[in-house]
């Protein structure tokens, strides 16, 4: 098929100050992405990364962050990411740096990528714990994660059903 | 169109994670530590449930928030989650470190989510689709078996849906039990009791676009390229047309009865009446257009044809009246009413017979059509064999087709689909004629005894004085070889027939039928056949006596039998001799005059049309086939109609009933098609001041006439100068006419006093008309139409006249004298326009250069620029219309702006609140305003465009047959008579032509042709 190719950029939100997940919104991060690749690659770099560049995904309690950019010109944003230094929202600006987790071609692989990823920091979590009441706490995330997935296939079933 | 591709978006993105962020309250939580541990459950869940918590349930995005709680765990969860939360609330300190359990949450959470987006299949694609090429596999999509393990639970799911299940195979099995004859018929005889059939439907239906209309499956045009050569063959060879949809309406009382009440509803005006001697005779077939009892000129009926049975001894005479479908139900309510038929009486019914075999076909039918499973399971029971249906299918066996009247004993019966009728048109029609039908033989004794063949032919033969008869009409009949054209008969010549069986003396490979005129050179009897017509007693067939119809029509050997027989000849492809066992069919064969009216190709598209019992359809059309006529449909019938400039039904009728109900199907069809168009592509008609581009609005036009007249007083001033002689000149003029003149001619003051009423009236009554067509209906009381259609054949022979052109003045005086017309002067056209205040003129246009008319182009009266242009350069094709502002186009952008304010809206509340807009959504507004087309009420239609406008085109096109640009259409009398009078001599009856879709005017002659 011919398409559009797109490079998804999967990112983290690393800072020091946990107010700074107030300024996790789709606009702050990527008006701090693009004035990152406006200083780093100038007016040429950011017009070749604002091609169909969005923010496709972010959450703000775990601080990751999916943009898009065009295949050809993901070099440039790579490049650019960290630089990125602050987050500005609501006249509030608070230091943090972008931390590239993945480059992939669809969302789809982030998405893989991003399970698998938070897997391990669970699982890291798990071993690194110290007390008994951590360990407890986590194991059962870690259990509802996939008991979830169970439960919401089966529930999706019926929302299926329902309507059709 | 976006509703759906919003739903279908909605659909794919439903199991996509929507971007998670802290709730938008700055001031009491900056965000602590605590508040960005999601509780368990879902991210999404906690937000949606701050949002409701904080923001006073204000529109949140729930989105599908049962989705997320499909369990009772997970809402336990929650509950557990929103008790720690309100803990964490209560800490107002940020804290200085990270909570593991928080952050366990939030990635458990999260992980959750994805796994959500990567694990359920969003696009609508199956699930053998999102399989990579290499693993798919022949066979996947209906045999689950074959996917991979993992996706056959849900290919199953899948499968079970109702959407991609199979169509439910129909209860006929196989197709070769559905061939199978008895299914076959069972099968047709099923889909024409909605819509008549013709006998050769299932011929028509291979080979042509079939439509439905007026209840009947009609062949429209051939599927083969033929156009031009459907056109060779009505001008040098033979086109054949089924008319066996054309309905016939049988009278059958005393002539003086039919004739006195006949006489109320024609106008001798208009030509012909019933009472022509020789169309009483029974000699020549008439045609003559009906008014509602009583109402010439107004209350149009419709064309019709007639023949009368030729006297035979018995004082009840019989009369077949031929019109189309379209104006069978108006006619027959009149007729029933003017002879005070009323009730349907079958014990009266001579024909009682028809209707019966009917009912019992029909009974068959259904009493087979139930059996069908019966008779499978049962073997030994009799098998009923289903009948073919023969005739009109959709009739109602239990109800009675004939109406008698008690105080004259008049029956009407209608005898649609009783009798087949052939169009065969062009010059060769009689050869094909002489070549197909053979004169059947004499035969004095019974075949078989126990059969009903031909005994009526037996009998007849034993009576020497028909034989005589019979021997005389084969002798004419084989005469008509030795003519050229038909043309050469006198119109509407009726010649009576026995004929042998068709399919006898099939030839073996298809031929054309030409004509050996050495044959006849010197034969003196074909010259005395062009002097002197058939004579009288020839237009005797045996098609008038109903038995024998039915005798013929049931005792027709079949094809089968036929075929069988020919397999069984000793030398095959021999002649097939039956003896006496041959059918014999009683025809009728009635030439078609073609074109009369005008000067050029005189005879132009004459031919015979013949006349069968039913049942024998597609005995003689193969027959007639194989001598290589080309069959035509109802385009090419309006082609013939229009190279012949004649009107044809329903089309240009549009006084009558079904001519307005054509019109108004047309409108809405061409409005559908316009609207089709992508908006760009459309012409703006109101910047081409086109007003209304697809419906002639004739009420309008002769109203606004009419206004300007006695507005401008140019001809229709009170004071005229010779009120006498107006007056009487009106009467001399207008013989018959309508009564309110005739009695108010002694004094013009109260011709002038009725006038106005009529026209305040009328005036009235136009505005209602308009506003009624605005709504798109048009009810009862409105159908007195406001205005008339001028066919008064002195009045059109005076006004034909008068639009000549001439060179010099005194050609035109001797035209004029020769004709017996007056020059045209005040005193003869002013009562023309008294008596016909709002009247159409039927006229033909032929372009003097370039241009292509088409259907609802303007007529429009040439400027007197326009003229000397003309004459000065030779070339020039006409004026250009300046364009127009489109006044409508803010209204309509301002409407469609809010329009889009209100998707917004929609939107908005779609992304706000999405479980509630599949139920907004639907409500889809209704839009009036299109953009290119006049919205409010005409304004005065005559003089919006700079030409001043006279007319429109009902039919146009290039005409093969005159070589150029020709249309067909009404004019307004008084528009007329106005552009002749101020015309000079020698450039009257010049126009100028417009399409709808284009500025440019070009010159064309106009004529009226009678």
């Amino acid at each position: 098929m011919v398409r559009f190719k797109n490079r998804y950029v999967l990112c983290e939100v690393v800072s020091e100050d946990p107010r700074c997940r107030q300024c996790i919104e789709d606009r702050a991060v990527g008006l701090a992405v693009r004035d990152a690749v406006g200083r780093v690659h100038g007016d040429y770099g950011l017009a070749c990364c604002s091609i169909s560049f969005t923010v496709k995904y972010l959450n703000a309690y775990t601080g990751t962050v999916l943009l898009r950019c065009r295949k050809d010109s993901y070099r440039l944003l790579c490049s650019a990411l960290p630089f990125v230094r602050q987050l500005e929202s609501r006249n509030q600006r608070y230091p943090c740096s972008l931390n590239t987790l993945h480059v992939g071609g669809t969302i789809r692989t982030c998405q893989k990528f991003l399970i698998q990823y938070n897997r391990r920091q669970l699982l890291m979590l798990l071993q690194n714990c110290t007390n008994e009441e951590e360990r407890r706490c986590i194991q059962k995330s870690l259990l509802s994660c996939s008991l979830t997935e169970e439960h919401s296939q089966s529930g999706d079933e019926e929302d299926d059903d329902g309507p059709e | 169109m976006s509703g759906a591709r919003e739903k279908k978006r909605a659909k794919k993105m439903r199991n996509q994670p929507a971007s998670v962020t802290l709730p938008a309250e700055p001031g009491p939580f900056p965000g602590g530590g605590s508040r960005a541990c999601p509780p368990s459950g879902d991210v999404r869940s906690e937000q949606q449930y701050q949002q409701q918590k904080f923001s006073n349930q204000s529109s949140g995005p729930s989105y599908r928030k049962d989705q997320y709680f499909p369990k009772g765990q997970n809402r336990g969860e929650r509950g557990r989650g929103r008790g720690g939360w309100q803990g964490g609330r209560v800490s107002e300190e940020m804290p200085k470190y990270i909570t593991v359990s928080t952050f366990a949450q939030a990635r458990a959470a999260e992980i959750n989510a994805m796994l959500k987006a990567v694990a359920q299949k969003s696009s609508n694609s199956l699930v053998f689709q999102t399989l990579p090429r290499h693993m798919r596999r022949r066979a996947m999509s209906h045999n689950i078996k074959r996917l991979p393990r993992r996706l056959q639970e849900i290919a199953r799911k899948e499968a079970e849906k109702a959407v991609h299940q199979k169509k439910e195979q129909s209860k006929t099995k196989c197709r070769k039990a559905r061939r199978r004859h008895i299914n076959l018929v069972a099968e047709f005889n099923r889909r024409q009791r909605k819509n008549i059939w013709l006998e050769t439907h299932i011929w028509h239906a291979k080979r042509f676009h079939m439509v439905k209309k007026w209840g009947y499956c009609l062949g429209d045009s051939p599927t083969e390229k033929s156009y031009r050569a459907c056109y060779r063959a009505m001008t040098k060879h033979c086109l054949l047309q089924d008319l066996s949809y054309y309905c016939c309406l049988e009278l059958t009382g005393k002539e003086n009865e039919l004739l006195k009440q006949l006489a109320r509803i024609c106008s001798i005006d208009t030509g012909l009446t019933f009472e022509e001697a020789c169309c009483l005779s029974g000699r020549f077939e008439g045609s003559l257009n009906l008014y509602r009892a009583d109402r010439y000129p107004e209350d149009m009926l419709g064309p019709i044809t007639f023949i009368w049975k030729p006297r035979d001894g018995s004082e009840n005479r019989q009369l077949w009246i031929w019109m189309h479908p379209a104006l069978k139900q108006d006619m027959l309510r009149e007729l029933k009413a003017v002879f005070q038929c009323s009730e349907p009486e079958e014990i009266y019914i001579p024909e009682p017979i028809t209707t019966t075999i009917q009912e019992e076909k029909q009974v068959d039918v259904v009493l087979s059509l139930g059996k069908k499973r019966k008779k499978e399971d049962k073997e030994g029971e009799k098998a009923v064999p289903v009948k073919k249906i023969i005739g009109d299918g959709t009739r109602d066996p239990f109800q009675s087709y004939s109406w008698i009247s008690q105080t004259t004993g008049i029956v009407i019966s209608d005898r649609t689909m009783e009798i087949l009728r052939y169009r065969l048109i062009g010059p060769l029609s009689h050869s094909v004629l002489t070549e197909t039908l053979k004169a059947a033989s004499l035969q004095t004794e019974v075949a078989d005894s126990e059969t009903e063949l031909n005994n009526w032919w037996v009998e007849n033969c034993k009576d020497s004085e028909k034989v005589s008869l019979h021997q005389r009409q084969s002798a004419i009949f084989e005469l008509l070889e030795g003519m050229s054209s038909p043309s050469e008969m006198p119109p509407g010549t009726i010649l009576g027939l026995t004929v042998g069986d068709p399919r006898v003396n099939l030839p073996k490979k298809k031929t054309k039928a030409m004509p050996d005129f050495e044959k006849y050179q010197d034969n003196d009897k074909v010259r005395q056949l062009y002097l002197e017509g058939v004579p009288v007693d020839c237009a005797h067939s045996f098609i008038w006596d109903q038995d024998i119809c039915k005798n013929v029509t049931e005792n027709k050997i079949s094809e089968q039998d036929l075929n069988h027989m020919r397999a069984q000849l000793l030398v095959p492809g021999s002649h097939l001799d039956l003896g006496p066992c041959e059918s014999k069919i009683p025809i009728l064969l009635v030439q078609q005059p073609g074109k009369m009216a005008g000067e050029d190709r005189p005879g132009w598209g004459s031919g015979w049309d013949i006349y069968l019992p039913k049942g024998w359809g597609m005995a003689f059309w193969i027959p007639f086939i194989y001598r290589g006529v080309r069959v035509g449909g109802l385009q090419e019938a309006l082609k013939h109609s229009e190279y012949q400039r004649t009107p044809h039904a329903p089309n240009d009728f549009p006084d009558c009933q079904a001519g307005m109900q054509f019109a108004k199907e047309l409108e809405t069809s061409l409005l559908e098609k316009f609207k089709r168009r992508p908006p760009a592509k459309r012409a703006n008609y109101v910047k081409l001041g086109t007003l209304s581009p697809f419906v002639c609005p004739w009420g309008q036009l002769t109203k606004n006439w009419e206004g300007r007249m006695k507005a401008s007083g140019e001809f229709v001033h009170p004071s005229s100068p010779h009120p006498e002689l107006c007056a009487t000149e009106g009467h001399s003029f207008c013989d018959s006419k309508a009564e309110v003149v005739k009695e108010a001619s002694p004094e013009t003051g109260e011709v002038e006093e009725t006038m106005e009423i009529i026209s305040s009236e009328g005036v009235l009554k136009t505005e209602d008309v308009i506003g009624a067509q605005e709504f798109g209906e048009r009810d009862e009381t409105m159908t007195t139409s406001d205005f008339i259609v001028l066919r008064s054949e002195k009045l059109l022979m005076q006004l034909s006249a008068w639009c000549y052109p001439t060179a010099g003045k005194d050609r035109r005086l001797r035209l004029i004298s020769r004709l017996g017309q007056k020059e045209m002067t005040e005193d003869v056209f002013l009562p023309i326009l008294m008596s016909y205040p709002r009247a159409l003129v039927w006229v033909n246009l032929s372009l003097l250069r370039k241009g292509n008319p088409e259907l609802h182009a303007m007529i429009c009266i040439p400027a007197e620029d326009d003229l000397v242009h003309l004459s000065k350069d030779k070339l020039f094709c006409g004026p250009q219309e300046p364009k127009h502002r489109d006044i409508f186009k803010h209204k309509v952008q301002k409407l469609k702006e809010e329009k889009k304010k209100k998707k917004k809206d929609n939107t908005k509340a779609l992304e706000s609140d999405p479980p509630s807009v599949p139920d907004k959504k639907t409500t889809e507004e209704h839009e009036d305003l299109i953009l290119g087309l006049w919205s409010d009420a005409l304004p005065d239609i005559t003089s919006h465009c700079s030409r001043t406008l006279l007319g429109y085109v009902t039919r146009g096109d290039f005409s093969l047959a005159a070589g150029c640009g020709e249309a067909l259409g009404f004019v307004s009398l008084t528009g007329l008579l106005y552009m002749l009078y101020n015309q000079p001599a020698d450039k009257k009856g010049l126009v100028l032509l417009r399409t709808p879709a284009s500025l440019q005017y070009r010159f064309a002659r106009l004529n009226i042709e009678v």
